[in-house]
């Protein structure tokens, strides 16, 4: 399936645009769950970036789809701690709004 | 001579004593007071095979003649860079065995009643221990290496001796300056046997020689090479300009001075001189050097002496004085007469400094002359003994200094150095003055303290050395009575111990040359300086006191050693401590400026820095992604219009953080 007719590049694009608007996202959004979200958003960038990999580059066999499959895995479980993390901050402070955590303050 | 049951006797020579040294350190505690049987064993099975030694090359004992010699690898850095560690005896080596061996054990039996009851005791034998053995060592030594191992570590071990009372401040500081002042000589002496190997390529003494003699190793540095062995002896021997430390280093036990100064430390410049002599012969400008050293630090240290108000400086400035004779005599190509000259100066002069400690061990542990006086009649032995050595020391016919000094002076003139000559024999009428002048004052005339008084002969440990010594200085020069004497005997020394054909024919020295009327007029200056000695101390003392007010000057001069402290104070001490203390300044200033501003700097830096942290999980985040795409940018510059897009998304980021912060 080298000869596809979505060629690679679009996937790539498609791929950058993803992880900046994500990056753009956990630089700029206040929400912590947000946030969480647009870190899901870099991840699936990456992930869609080994899944075409996978498929355009014969001598690849398809391991890009595995990989994907243990970022997903990662993914899920980071997701599962950092919510729990907001939760406790939540607990304590009444607020998810990350510009109002800032006790690692130098 | 290759049985390995031979080569284990001699090899036991050298390594009983160390073996004596641990067990004394490591069993010391245990062994307490019979550290001394442990120790006086070893020394006596190297006496007894060092007389087999000794045997073996006369020929006496079968399966040898000529040399003992054999070694094994040591030190292996590729071509013309193998170190032997190995045993080399010739004649003159096995005569220095057996006299080590023995002036050891005289002193190590002796040692046994006058530390009696020191609370270091087992360390006091370990002491002497490893320094018999280090110049065993040294005295077998085929190589400059070896030799040098070996030198240094009798150096290394003259410091515990000399610092061995280190509850007195003198006596650490003694054993520093000895051992400062030998640096100086050791580096010479590495810094001519480096010369020697790179000229030759080796560095054993056979070696050298013939390279020398084929002419590998040119002149210039053949004589640099051996005028910087001289000034290494010149440390060990304390010679002339190197005699420094030696006043100081009276510190150490009495016994262990005799030690010192007859068998070991001191005569290892002079041992070497020897050792290297077919090499030493080669340089005519050499040999030229050692003889005026050698003459001039006789005369120089005898005047010293002239003075001295310790009966114990006497003796060590006595001792630099007597090297001077033997270096004069090597340097005016009279190998057998300077040797000789060590030989019965080892049994005199041992023989004196035990009869120091004897004065010591009788007066309160004082050997100051002062405090002495009147003993004559308390301490009969000792007197009587004082008086052979006396007589021995100042080369009075027929004790044995008289058949050594005279052979030295003899070769002096014989030789055609006059000048050389003259000193040599106005150094003997200062030398029978300088010592019964000691005599005197401490046996004769009235006590001139309590403990004077009260003094009694030593015990009987220790009157057995001494006696044995005594008998040694009366007979021990008959051995080498030269031919020219007239007496029906044999100059058993100067046959046995000769120079080989090649330094013969190099020196044109006569061996077992005499003369009736120098020997004659040594001996009348050996006699004008005793009797000078009788009427300034104890016919007319006024005048002596009358002396040293008129010429202050010249009695000061003396007495402070030619002021050579006080020069080398003025010339190397005091630059050298004004150098360290602008280094530490500098170091202070300069350097410890710089790294305390650097973390000034640091700290400065840190407190600017400290505002970006800003504790918000956004702005850490931006400077990671902006960090990975710098290192983006730099990894791919070829696709820079991703990068393009990348950095306006996080501009337009960076000014929307911003805008809030």
């Amino acid at each position: 399936m080298s000869e596809g007719v979505i060629p690679l590049q679009a996937y790539l694009i498609v791929a950058a645009l993803m992880f900046a608007l994500g990056a753009w996202g956990v630089t700029i959004r206040r929400n912590a769950i947000v946030v969480f979200m647009c870190v899901e958003l870099m991840i699936n960038a990456v992930n869609l970036t080994l899944v075409a990999f996978s498929d355009y580059l014969p001598k690849a066999h398809g391991a890009g789809s595995g990989y994907a499959v243990v970022v997903i895995a990662i993914a899920a479980a980071e997701v599962a701690v950092g919510l729990a993390i907001v939760i406790a901050v939540f607990r304590t402070r009444r607020t998810v709004n990350i510009d109002e955590i800032d006790s690692m303050k130098g | 001579m290759n049985t390995a049951g031979s080569q284990l006797i001699i090899a036991a020579i050298v390594g009983l004593p160390f073996m004596s040294f641990l067990a004394c350190v490591f069993l010391g505690r245990r062994l307490k007071e019979n550290a001394q049987y442990v120790s006086i064993l070893a020394v006596t099975i190297s006496l007894v095979f060092s007389v087999f030694a000794l045997l073996w090359v006369a020929g006496v004992l079968p399966a040898s003649g000529g040399q003992i010699s054999f070694s094994v690898p040591w030190i292996g850095l590729g071509e013309n860079a193998t170190f032997p560690m190995g045993v080399q005896i010739g004649h003159w080596t096995a005569v220095m065995l057996v006299i080590v061996c023995f002036v050891s054990l005289m002193v190590q039996l002796f040692s046994g009643g006058y530390m009696a009851g020191h609370p270091r005791f087992a360390w006091y034998y370990a002491v002497v221990s490893i320094f018999t053995g280090s110049m065993l060592g040294l005295v077998v030594s085929p190589n400059f290496i070896q030799a040098y191992f070996f030198w240094e570590l009798v150096g290394g071990t003259s410091y515990l001796i000399h610092g061995f009372y280190f509850e007195r401040p003198a006596a650490t500081y003694a054993a520093q300056k000895a051992f400062i002042v030998n640096r100086v000589a050791d580096a010479a002496l590495f810094i001519g046997i480096m010369v020697f190997w790179r000229e030759t390529g080796t560095t054993s003494f056979s070696g050298i020689a013939e390279a020398a003699k084929a002419g590998i190793i040119g002149q210039t540095a053949l004589t640099i090479g051996l005028l910087l062995v001289l000034l290494g002896a010149t440390g060990k021997s304390a010679q002339f300009p190197l005699h420094v430390w030696l006043s100081n280093a009276m510190q150490g036990p009495t016994p262990l001075s005799a030690l010192i100064h007859a068998a070991a430390m001191i005569v290892t410049g002079v041992y070497v001189i020897s050792r290297t002599y077919d090499i030493f012969v080669q340089s005519p400008t050499a040999m030229e050097v050692v003889a005026i050293v050698g003459a001039f630090t006789a005369f120089m240290a005898a005047t010293m002496a002239l003075v001295q108000k310790d009966i114990k400086q006497i003796i060590a400035y006595s001792t630099i004085s007597q090297f001077g004779y033997v270096m004069l005599g090597l340097g005016v190509g009279a190998f057998t007469a300077g040797v000789f000259h060590i030989y019965t100066h080892a049994l005199f002069k041992s023989l004196l400094f035990l009869l120091a400690a004897n004065l010591g061990y009788a007066v309160a542990g004082s050997s100051d002359m002062r405090v002495m006086g009147g003993l004559k009649s308390r301490m009969p032995v000792t007197y009587w003994a004082f008086v052979i050595a006396g007589l021995a020391l100042a080369g009075v016919f027929p004790f044995s200094g008289f058949w050594s000094k005279d052979a030295v002076i003899a070769a002096a003139y014989e030789g055609g150095h006059y000048v050389l000559f003259a000193l040599a024999l106005l150094t003997v009428g200062l030398t029978a003055f300088y010592i019964f002048r000691g005599i005197f004052i401490c046996f004769h005339g009235e006590p001139r303290s309590e403990d004077a008084r009260k003094a009694s002969e030593v015990p009987v440990i220790m009157r057995v050395p001494v006696v044995i010594l005594a008998f040694l200085s009366v007979v021990a020069g008959w051995v080498g009575i030269p031919k020219g004497f007239g007496l029906p005997v044999k100059d058993v020394f100067g046959d046995f111990v000769r120079p080989d054909r090649f330094v013969q024919s190099m020196t044109h020295a006569n061996p077992g040359l005499f003369s009736f009327v120098l020997a004659g007029i040594s001996v009348l200056f050996a006699l004008v300086g005793l009797w000078l000695a009788y009427v300034f101390v104890l016919a007319r003392p006024q005048w002596a006191e009358a002396l040293g007010r008129r010429l202050p000057v010249v009695h000061d001069f003396l007495l402070n050693g030619w002021y050579f402290d006080l020069c080398y104070d003025r010339l190397f001490v005091r630059p050298a401590k004004a150098l360290g203390r602008a280094v530490r300044d500098f170091d202070l200033r300069e350097v410890g400026g710089l790294v305390s501003g650097f973390g000034r700097g640091a700290g400065w830096a840190g407190e600017k820095l400290r505002s970006l942290q800003t504790g918000g999980a956004q702005n850490y985040a931006l400077f990671i992604l902006f960090g990975a795409f710098a290192v983006a940018v730099l990894a791919s510059a070829q696709y820079s219009f991703i990068a393009v897009i990348v950095l306006v998304a996080f501009g337009l980021a960076a000014a929307a953080v911003g805008s809030r912060l």
